[in-house]
């Protein structure tokens, strides 16, 4: 691997790009702002991205700044290991489309990732700017969705390369992000691969859980067309377990499965009043308005349009709940998280967004109990100050319950955004499958092989929670431990 | 995919609808359902499988129109597709021998109750099924059903076929005339909670099958979480039946209530959309 | 024979003698044979709000390779929660049907904030009653007395406020004003007081001069302070008291009946013997009431409480009199 990345560093033109710019004038250049749709015009739509991405000669110079390290640490960041110095500096260079094509040598959703991957935790923590010049790190996320926005856009979209089939059948259980990286790689190898979905629509949590404003729906799409026009087999509707069991596909031919069913249970937090109507999960409140269309009047799913709308959590899904609160009309709309601002798990682009666009953060509060009116609509939540005490084993701080401190707070719908518990669906099919106390499948962290030595797993169904770009680092491993194992068992 | 294959008016807004889907059929055991979107704008309606034909590969569902989905889907022809449907979800009935068994079933609810009274005859049981609705034209399957009972009573609110009355007042005739060792409950949930108050009285173990609102089916929304024993149930997985003694009735009948608004806003746009 | 039900939990019990909250009462094998020896009722193992930290802070080391997404370790204690409630409510519900005797649940807490809700779910699991147990020691410099005594009426209420089921507690015999705030505490509506909680207790080993546990288990000992406390409160408090630590046989169970108790809670001697002292206990009681002539508890329960002329006994703290000759 070192040695593949100093070969490519080595060829001619990238010598020659390093010495055009001198690397203090690299450094000398500012990070460039990602345009933006502005807040009060965004916030009128459900479907618009925020972000509006980099055009050409902004995404030339942000890539100059990279100075083309002889160590990328950036690449140790990125849990698919993209070669993150050759996309950046073929855009410089203005290739945009061999750009492209080096994502997907590593990644089989670059235009997701660009849009969705914590890169402030992962790539440009790693980068050079940001550990040794303490500067702000090159924008590799921009850049990574500028260069596959701008081949989706070109019109010619590069299918990359698929080895001849080797005869042998796997099936793929879920359609998000791991399953889709997974795909990706399988097929590239020779494999036959079917992919099952549950639900009707493809694509997992990039479809019924993050919001058009952040990852439009027609960008996966066209993701998904390439995994199709390499090979990759779809079924819809299809529980794997019930519409056929493990033995049936076995039957059919296929010899090996990986298993990427995702998150399944909303967790909640057990107080007075929960189950009143008019509180409901994270999962349920995001899958009406993205997967259903319940925000349109054309389909006839509804969803619960609140005046005063609190969500109750700190992460990712919890900003998406309440910025869709905000443009489904709410007149508050509001965080509840029991830490400070600092603690919370959500990518920071996103808390700064929600805050533009007038999202209410209440910090420091937890809710005790929920009061509803004589039809069991939820009218009132009480809510706690905590204030933050010892930090804990994961290093933050936690948060303490700050005694007679209640205050209640009128609210017409509730959010509960705390997390889930992995899909029960997969292990009670399965009773000789090893699983945690919590639900998830145990697997080798390398090949992440199961105690069923044909089943392979990953994502949230192993972790408990992945973001996008760890299950689909997951995803890759499995392939190549699936790779391994079925060529070493012929 | 999943061609509609015969339909049945059963009454104004019940329909019975024979739907070609071989993997269910196959897979399919008492006590699951299925969820289906019948188009691109439908919402996803979970039905419990009425009964299923294994050879030629179709599922039996009954459908009542309460929501613009559900009417449009009463709507369908033979020949008609539905767009969507996936299943055998939720776990299957536990059907065993345990000597008599009182099956009650109310309006719509009997069509998820006839795989279960087939199961329990054909395990060796004694059943006795009650079969009630508002008037006659309302009670359905009274023939399938008869044919895997051992008595048939049926009740119904106006007198207008079978006898006056409650489901619960034939239940507990039977109760107090013979010795019932287990009771199986479905229909609307007032229906379900006032069974259930009944046997409890005589301390007869009762499976209630809920009809929760839905949205994936699959454990992942949480719509139909219900209190049964002072624990959260997720009804598409951990359900839908339950121990009809252990479940929070009340906080049911409000939970059904939850989007009945918004259902009765679209149906009236669809309505308006139609003349 | 003797009768020997009594009241207590705000319940009939029919015997005084009552198995504590401990590790025992958290196993349903166990509890069957509590019942069967006589209890008068089983007080199960705690539900403990610390616990949920500890094993928290071990999920969140055990996750080194596949580590999770932050968000969701983010609110993971709800998960842990939520797991050992549902436990005990099926320990509850699995208690409730194999035995006849009341089955009380307890939960230990020490903040007064949602955790107590947590008792209506109890409640609803089929608890008879419900003990709390509550604790601070009170070596926070930062809190004065009323703050700590705040904390133990808070809760009292928050939890009367959500259940219907008697409702008991048991305290430590850390308090400033001691004798007031078990009386304040008897008028606010519970069902009982239990004098007193044991503690762990540190220990030192002067060989190694190092901290260790002392012992787990009260001895015969034990017993004296709550006896005074139960003496010198009976009479004057509007809830009934049991007793509780250092209770190994029928001679201390008796003690602390004379002096005022309703019930006498035993564990240490659980472990010790087995489980069979209860009955021990039981036909003790019995043997000497016959001897005595008694019919009931109620005819001697209390005889040698603080009323009357023993008043001098139990406020003496001083030895002096003692040596001097005079005894009571």
């Amino acid at each position: 691997m070192q040695e593949y990345l100093k070969m490519e560093r080595e060829q001619a033109w990238r010598i020659e790009l390093r010495n055009q710019i001198k690397n203090k004038e690299r450094t000398a250049l500012p990070r460039v702002k990602m345009p933006e749709m502005d807040p009060q015009e965004r916030i009128c739509y459900q479907d618009r991205e925020v972000n509006l991405g980099l055009d050409v000669e902004n995404a030339r110079r942000e890539a100059s700044r990279c100075m083309d390290c002889v160590n990328p640490t950036c690449i140790e960041g990125c849990p698919v290991s993209i070669n993150i110095p050759k996309f950046v500096k073929n855009i410089e260079r203005g290739e945009f489309l061999e750009a492209a094509k080096t994502l997907k040598e590593t990644s089989a959703l670059p235009a997701v990732c660009g849009r969705v991957c914590p890169q402030e935790k992962q790539c440009e923590a790693s980068c050079f700017y940001t550990l040794k010049l303490k500067k702000d790190p090159v924008a590799i996320g921009y850049l990574e969705r500028f260069a596959a926005d701008y081949e989706r856009e070109s019109g010619q979209i590069s299918v990359p390369e698929v080895a001849p089939k080797n005869g042998m059948k796997v099936a793929a259980i879920g359609s998000g992000p791991a399953s889709l990286a997974f795909a990706g790689d399988m097929i590239k190898l020779g494999y036959e691969v079917t992919v099952f979905e549950a639900l009707h629509e493809i694509g997992g949590v990039l479809k019924y859980g993050i919001p058009e404003f952040r990852l439009p729906n027609h960008i996966v799409d066209v993701e998904l067309d390439n995994l199709k026009k390499m090979g990759v087999r779809f079924e819809r509707n299809f529980i794997v377990g019930r519409t056929a069991t493990f033995e049936d596909l076995k039957e059919e031919g296929y010899c090996a499965f990986f298993v990427a069913s995702g998150a399944g249970l909303p967790r909640f937090m057990n107080i007075p009043g929960e189950n009143y109507n008019g509180i409901l999960s994270s999962n349920e409140y995001l899958t009406r308005v993205n997967l259903m269309n319940a925000a349109n009047d054309e389909f006839d799913t509804p969803v619960l349009k609140g005046k005063n709308v609190a969500v109750v959590g700190g992460g990712n899904t919890a900003m998406d709940s309440v910025r869709t609160a905000k443009r489904l009309g709410a007149a508050r709309a509001m965080i509840i998280y029991r830490r400070s601002r600092e603690e919370m798990p959500a990518r920071v682009e996103e808390v700064h967004h929600a805050e533009e666009e007038g999202i209410e953060f209440i910090n420091l509060a937890n809710p005790v109990e929920y009061f509803a009116d004589e039809k069991g609509r939820v009218n009132r939540m009480r809510i706690q100050r905590m204030e933050l005490g010892e930090p804990d084993a994961s290093g933050r701080r936690r948060p303490v319950v700050v005694e007679g401190s209640e205050t209640d707070i009128d609210v017409d719908v509730v959010v509960v955004a705390i997390g889930v518990s992995p899909n029960p669906l997969i292990p009670s099919a399965l009773p000789e499958l090893k699983v945690s106390r919590w639900g998830t499948i145990e697997v080798d962290p390398e090949s992440m092989q199961s105690s069923i030595p044909e089943l392979f797993a990953g994502g949230d169904i192993v972790r408990g929670g992945a973001t996008v770009i760890l299950a689909m680092g997951d995803g890759r491993r499995a392939a190549a431990g699936m790779h391994r194992y079925l060529t070493e068992s012929k | 995919m999943n061609q509609i294959i015969k339909t049945e008016q059963f009454s104004e807004n019940v329909v019975k609808l024979v739907v070609h889907a071989p993997r269910i059929a196959r897979a399919r055991k008492p006590g699951h359902f299925i969820i289906l979107r019948i188009d691109e704008k439908g919402e996803r309606i979970p039905l419990t499988i009425a009964g299923a034909d294994e050879k030629a590969g179709t599922i039996t569902l009954v459908a009542q129109k309460v929501g613009v989905s559900s009417q449009r889907l009463c709507e369908l022809q033979p020949g008609d597709e539905i767009l969507d449907m996936v299943g055998p979800l939720g776990r299957a009935t536990e059907i065993h021998n345990v000597g008599t068994v009182l099956a009650c079933g109310g309006g719509v609810g009997v069509a998820p109750l006839l795989p279960i009274v087939e199961g329990f005859k054909k395990a060796g049981n004694r059943v006795i099924s009650i079969l009630a609705a508002r008037s006659k034209d309302l009670i359905i399957l009274e023939d399938e059903i008869r044919k895997w009972s051992d008595e048939v009573i049926i009740m119904t609110d106006d007198g207008s076929y079978g006898r006056k009355g409650l489901v619960t007042a034939g239940a507990e005739e039977v109760i107090l005339r013979e010795k019932v060792d287990e009771c199986v409950a479905i229909g609307p949930a007032v229906m379900m909670k006032f069974t259930a108050l009944l046997t409890k009285k005589y301390d007869i173990p009762t499976q209630a099958s809920l009809n929760a609102i839905m949205v994936d089916g699959t454990g992942m929304c949480g719509a139909c979480r219900v209190t049964v024993g002072g624990e959260t149930k997720f009804t598409c997985v951990d359900g839908p039946e339950f121990d009809a003694h252990q479940i929070d009735f009340d906080e049911l009948l409000l939970r059904l209530g939850g989007y009945k608004q918004d259902e009765v806003d679209a149906f009236e746009r669809y309505l308006s959309t139609q003349k | 024979m003797a009768n020997l039900s009594t009241r207590f939990f705000g319940l009939e019990l029919k015997s005084p003698v009552v198995a504590a909250s401990c590790s025992m009462t958290g196993n349903l094998d166990q509890i069957r044979k509590i019942a069967q020896a006589g209890a008068g009722a089983v007080v199960l193992k705690s539900l403990f709000e610390e616990e949920i930290y500890v094993q928290l802070q071990e999920e969140l080391n055990e996750r080194k390779e596949l580590a999770a997404d932050p968000e969701y370790l983010d609110y993971f204690d709800y998960v842990i929660k939520e797991e050992n409630l549902n436990k005990y409510i099926s320990l509850i519900r699995e208690a409730k049907s194999e035995v006849d005797i009341p089955v009380v649940a307890s939960v230990s807490c020490i903040s007064s904030s949602e955790w107590t809700l947590f008792a209506r779910k109890l409640q609803d699991a089929g608890a008879d009653a419900i003990e709390l147990n509550l604790f601070i020691i009170p070596s926070n410099l930062d809190k004065n007395h009323e703050a700590n005594e705040q904390f133990y009426f808070e809760t009292v209420k928050k939890v009367l406020e959500v259940v219907t089921i008697p409702v008991t507690i048991k305290i430590s015999p850390y308090f400033s004003n001691l004798g007031r705030v078990i009386k304040d505490m008897s008028a606010t509506g519970i069902a009982g007081i239990t004098l007193f909680n044991r503690f762990y207790s540190p220990d030192i080993d002067i060989e190694k001069g190092s901290l260790i546990s002392a012992d787990v288990f009260s001895s015969e000992k034990e017993y004296l302070q709550p006896l005074r406390w139960t003496g010198i409160m009976a009479p004057n408090a509007d809830c009934p008291l049991a007793a509780t630590t250092g209770i190994h046989n029928a001679e201390t169970a008796l003690k602390m009946l004379l002096a005022g108790a309703s019930a006498v809670q035993v564990a240490s001697v659980l472990y010790q013997e087995g489980i069979s002292a209860i009955s021990k206990i039981n036909e003790g009681i019995a043997r000497w009431m016959d001897t005595k002539k008694y019919g009931s508890i109620t005819d001697f329960k209390g005889k040698l409480s603080i009323q009357a002329d023993h008043a001098v006994a139990y406020e003496r703290f001083q030895f002096m009199t003692y040596f001097g000759g005079k005894g009571f």
